[in-house]
């Protein structure tokens, strides 16, 4: 998979999107530039006495709406480029949704899986001091994402703390939630991408009952919305894992397959469904496809064959610009990424509110003011798309950068 | 939290949700026959939708509970009175500022205990 270009992919997203709206040059050139760019060496001393050496970064691509907000990615193909392009996504994704945030994102080059639990540790830590003057609760706070969990946002927190030399919660969010951590926070991305699915649903006019879905990626996104569709009521004829596909037109079982994973750390095997080839997921007939996986999934090449009435994306950037005339042409309903999963970032939010004022919520009252945010964005930008007559990428896009632009314009240029 | 679960609902199955939501946690409720229209206009199964609006039978069902169980109960009544058809009724939940119980005088929670 060309990885290196989803760059250049989010900077033409954005050029797209300059031809909606009427901005200067000058502002179009600064929404390109990442604010700071931080690459750092992560030295680990590992479990066989050596020494071994990591590349980490950390990318605050815009605050100009609020401290910078975005995950950190523990991934063997980790790149700048793919850092900066999603700390650019954290951006439209708070802006979108009218989070008080700017957007960032960081990561390591390293494979999670091949490290034991006190390198991972070390790791951790010596990466968060590598970067502690640059985050902080008023600054920039990062949760997890790919490769990365509450555990090691529990670390992040606790080496910030002993630096600053008192707790400081408000600096990570997707804590244990004995840390501070949010209720709902596990499940908020496929809380949220429900939303949005729901919310397709009554303007499409689709009966939501009886619908089929089918799901790329079996981890923290995917998984979770596995379990949330579940509960809902659809059916999952479909899900693939890194390991391969399975099949189950009956549909499958969410809670049993991720006790067969528990076990077998892949769905590869698991007897209640058949295995077929991955290339072959997105050609499934369904009603709504939920990419939950990594960037660039959907291309030009595979996009003529999705047989889906709803592309609701779980994952950031999984569809190519390329694909994007080609499902226009074939009449699937795309929820943008930008919007569809979204929910990840707002529970964030509301742990850092949380963790800030040192309160708490219950799990309901999080699971309604996400709602509230999911559709109060989507009606917004469903009802701009048609304003417009644009697909509701372009209208998405269009609403987060120009309230991006209209902050910069507000507060000026310093000095 | 308390809040209080306010549904209209076709009246059937009244019994079997009595004793659902009682397995669930409601200690108490209140049901009263009501009558109402949404957007089914007041028309039956069959009947044409139209801008002319009439009045059909409905059952009300009001109780109050601890914020925890909400989602459960209302999971329960959906299952119960969902008829697949225009009509089924609707579920409201309302936050509850305080509840008295008037012989003991006691507050909040221990008065739906």
């Amino acid at each position: 998979m060309a990885k290196d270009n989803v760059w250049d992919m989010t900077l033409k997203r954005l050029d797209d999107t300059m031809t909606i709206l009427d901005l200067k040059p000058g502002i179009i050139k600064y929404l390109k530039e990442p604010r700071k760019v931080v690459e750092v060496a992560v030295v680990v001393k590992m479990d066989n006495g050596d020494i071994d050496i990591f590349k980490g970064y950390r990318v605050q691509h815009n605050t100009n709406r609020g401290p910078a907000k975005g995950g950190i990615r523990y991934h063997q193909d980790v790149t700048l480029d793919e850092i900066k392009a999603l700390a650019m996504l954290m951006t439209w994704k708070c802006s979108l949704t009218g989070l008080p945030f700017g957007g960032a994102k960081g990561g390591v080059a390293v494979d999670p899986t091949l490290l034991s639990e006190r390198e991972l540790e070390n790791l951790t830590r010596r990466y968060t001091y590598e970067l502690i003057p640059l985050i902080g609760p008023e600054k920039d706070i990062p949760a997890p994402d790919v490769g990365t969990n509450a555990k090691i946002m529990a670390w992040i927190m606790d080496t910030y703390s002993i630096a600053k030399g008192y707790i400081v919660p408000g600096v990570v969010t997707g804590k244990p939630i004995e840390l501070g951590g949010s209720q709902g926070r596990e499940e908020a991305t496929s809380r949220g991408a429900v939303c949005t699915i729901q919310a397709a649903l009554k303007i499409l006019k689709i009966n939501p009952s009886n619908l089929t879905v089918v799901i790329q990626g079996f981890g923290n996104v995917g998984g979770n919305a596995a379990k949330v569709f579940f509960d809902q009521g659809f059916k999952i004829i479909a899900i693939s894992d890194i390991s391969g596909a399975i099949r189950n037109d009956k549909g499958i079982d969410p809670y049993k397959l991720s006790e067969y994973v528990s076990v077998n750390k892949t769905i590869a095997g698991y007897s209640e469904a058949e295995a077929i080839d991955p290339s072959e997921l997105f050609k499934i007939k369904c009603d709504i496809l939920f990419p939950a996986a990594l960037e660039n999934q959907i291309t030009k090449d595979n996009a003529p064959y999705i047989n889906a009435k709803i592309l609701a994306e779980g994952a950031n950037a999984p569809t190519t610009p390329e694909a994007d005339p080609i499902l226009k042409d074939n009449g699937v309903f795309v929820i943008p990424d930008i919007l569809c999963n979204s929910g990840g970032v707002i529970v964030s939010y509301f742990e850092w509110v949380q963790s800030n004022i040192a309160y708490f919520w219950s799990k309901r009252e999080v699971n309604l003011q996400l709602r509230d945010i999911m559709e109060k964005a989507f009606y917004e930008t469903y009802n701009f798309s048609l304003a417009r007559n644009l697909d509701m990428r372009k209208a998405a896009m269009a609403l987060a950068v120009n309230k991006v632009a209209n902050a910069m314009k507000l507060r000026g240029v310093y000095p | 939290m308390l809040r209080k679960i306010e549904c209209f609902i076709q009246p059937t199955e009244l019994d079997k949700i009595k004793d659902v939501l009682f397995e669930e946690g409601v200690e108490g409720m209140s049901l009263s026959e009501v009558q109402g229209f949404g957007q089914q206009r007041g028309y039956t199964n069959g009947g044409k939708i139209n801008k002319q609006v009439e009045f059909l039978p409905k059952i009300k069902l009001e109780m109050v509970v601890e914020e925890e169980i909400v989602d459960n109960v209302i999971k329960k009544i959906v299952n119960l009175a969902k008829t697949g058809k225009i009509g089924s009724g609707k579920i409201f939940v309302i936050p509850v500022e305080d509840v008295i119980r008037i012989r003991t005088e006691e507050l909040g929670e221990n008065t739906i205990l």
